[in-house]
């Protein structure tokens, strides 16, 4: 069984905001207009973090993308009343929207704030709604959602894959960030698979992960030099 | 004045059982299509398979049906049968107007269905979720296996396939 992972390398990472662009794109997810924004109900299923250090004029700002991290303890799928949300066996933690009653109670025990709301039908400038991704469903108003992995790509290849007759390779499956990338920052693979990048780079002495006291084990793993 | 019980009762209990009967019926309504296309007729006199007009049914999600730019190359401007039915197809394409077929299999935006996988992959036959579509005369009105979640899984359980809710759901 493949355990996917991504492997974030911020000393690469020029915070330009692609993979967020790219993301809202592949995903169909809402925009939501800017006073709702600044109420907290702006919605991204992978988001830019700045965060300021030091005092003016010598500022650091670190930058850093966040998207859901797919724990391997995750904390949001022990609190659903419903199983809408849960882990599978490749170590996705799905959100099935039809199934979810909005509750919100994943969203309030997930440490790293990942999950979003929709408090709205969701809505698009006009031009937008002529190009929503057919591979994902437009959710409805009162479901939580959240980064997938871009899982629906993960049953396109495995389509692919079987009608090759091969088994499925490291660089098959990539969510629309990683492949964004400019800067070639994201790395996606399967963490079972010895000879995958992510596997090696989870190993490497840069390799940090949030939070990691709360023993979540995130599946997703920043690479930095600072601390 | 003392109400009599089973005399208010009996009158209620009739309106919601003849109201349920109807939602029950209503649900269930056949689905008429505007011409009465006959399967077995293309399948045994001009000798057609199911790829040559539902042309996806092995490379794509959706199988697609055909509409009149296929009928066009043998349906022209003379009738080749003495079907009423093959009248008003020859308006449509008079009119270069597209039938509005009716679409009976569907599922919800919601649900991934992949006929490339179950038809080239999973080496199924139309007939088992379709039915014998060779030998309709006239267009099916019902789904033979309705595409419902509990249809899919309960195939799936038997031929030991996942069943995991993101292989479906998006
Ligand atoms: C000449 C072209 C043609 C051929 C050959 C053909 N079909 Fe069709 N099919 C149609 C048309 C037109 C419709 C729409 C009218 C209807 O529902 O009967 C249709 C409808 C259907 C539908 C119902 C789709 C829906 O959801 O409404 C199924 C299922 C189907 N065909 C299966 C088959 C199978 C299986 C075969 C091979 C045995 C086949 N067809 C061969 C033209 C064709
Ligand atoms: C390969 C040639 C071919 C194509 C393509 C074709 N047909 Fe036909 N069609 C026939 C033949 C042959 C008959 C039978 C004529 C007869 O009765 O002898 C027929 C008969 C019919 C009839 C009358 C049959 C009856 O008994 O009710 C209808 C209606 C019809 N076709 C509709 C369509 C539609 C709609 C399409 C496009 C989806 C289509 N056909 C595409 C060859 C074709
Ligand atoms: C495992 C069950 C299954 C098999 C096998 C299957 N289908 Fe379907 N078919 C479906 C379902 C479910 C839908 C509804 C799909 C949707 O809404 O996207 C459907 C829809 C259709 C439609 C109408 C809508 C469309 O464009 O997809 C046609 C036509 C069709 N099938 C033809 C075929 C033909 C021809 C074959 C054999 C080559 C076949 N199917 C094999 C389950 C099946
Ligand atoms: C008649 C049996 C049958 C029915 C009904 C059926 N399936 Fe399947 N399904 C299969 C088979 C067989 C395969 C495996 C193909 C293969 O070998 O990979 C499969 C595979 C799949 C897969 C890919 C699973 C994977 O391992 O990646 C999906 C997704 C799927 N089906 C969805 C559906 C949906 C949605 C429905 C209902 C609308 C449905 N199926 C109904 C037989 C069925
Ligand atoms: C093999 C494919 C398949 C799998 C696996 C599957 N579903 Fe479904 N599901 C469907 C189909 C098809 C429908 C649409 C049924 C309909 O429209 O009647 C559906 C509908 C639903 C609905 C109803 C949506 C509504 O609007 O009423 C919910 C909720 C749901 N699924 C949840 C789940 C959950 C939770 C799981 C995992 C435990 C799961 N499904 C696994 C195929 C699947």
């Amino acid at each position: 069984m493949s355990k996917w992972a991504m492997v974030i390398d911020l000393d690469k990472c020029t915070g330009c905001g692609d993979c967020i662009a790219a993301c809202k794109i592949e995903n169909n997810i809402a925009i939501v207009d800017p006073e709702e924004a600044n109420s907290g109900r702006v919605m991204f299923w992978i988001e830019m973090v700045s965060v300021y250090e030091g005092e003016f004029p010598n500022i650091k700002i670190k930058r850093f993308p966040k998207p859901c991290f797919h724990c391997e303890n995750p904390p949001c799928t022990k609190v659903c009343p419903v199983h809408a949300t849960y882990k599978n066996d490749e170590g996705l933690v799905g959100q099935i929207y039809h199934r979810c009653i909005g509750c919100r109670y994943c969203m309030v025990a997930c440490p790293y704030t990942v999950k979003v709301f929709n408090w709205y039908e969701p809505e698009w400038p006009v031009e937008f709604r002529k190009c929503f991704n057919p591979d994902v469903s437009v959710r409805t108003k009162g479901v939580v959602e959240k980064c997938s992995f871009c899982a629906h790509r993960l049953i396109k290849v495995k389509e692919e894959v079987d009608l090759e007759g091969r088994d499925i390779q490291d660089g098959d499956y990539m969510p629309a960030c990683a492949e964004s990338c400019p800067a070639d920052a994201i790395y996606f693979g399967d963490l079972e698979n010895k000879e995958s990048k992510v596997y090696n780079l989870a190993k490497s002495s840069r390799a940090k992960r949030e939070m990691e006291n709360l023993g979540t084990e995130p599946k997703v793993v920043y690479l930095s030099k600072r601390e | 004045m003392k109400l009599n019980v089973v005399n208010v009762l009996i009158p209620i209990i009739a309106i919601v059982f003849i109201f349920a009967l109807w939602v029950l019926f209503a649900g269930q309504s056949p689905i008429i299509q505007p011409i009465s296309y006959n399967h077995k007729v293309h399948i045994e006199e001009a000798g057609l398979e199911c790829i040559d007009c539902h042309k996806y049914a092995e490379s794509m999600t959706r199988a697609s049906i055909p509409n009149i730019d296929l009928c066009e190359d043998c349906h022209g401007d003379e009738p080749i049968s003495k079907s009423p039915e093959e009248k008003k197809l020859i308006e449509f394409i008079e009119q270069k107007q597209n039938i509005p077929w009716k679409q009976i299999y569907s599922v919800p935006d919601h649900v991934y269905f992949s006929h490339r996988r179950h038809v080239v992959i999973g080496e199924l036959n139309c007939s088992n979720c379709h039915g014998n579509v060779s030998e309709l005369t006239a267009p099916a009105q019902y789904p033979f296996l309705i595409p419902s979640m509990g249809n899919c899984i309960d195939c799936h359980k038997q031929l030991k396939i996942t069943n995991d809710c993101l292989a479906c759901h998006f």
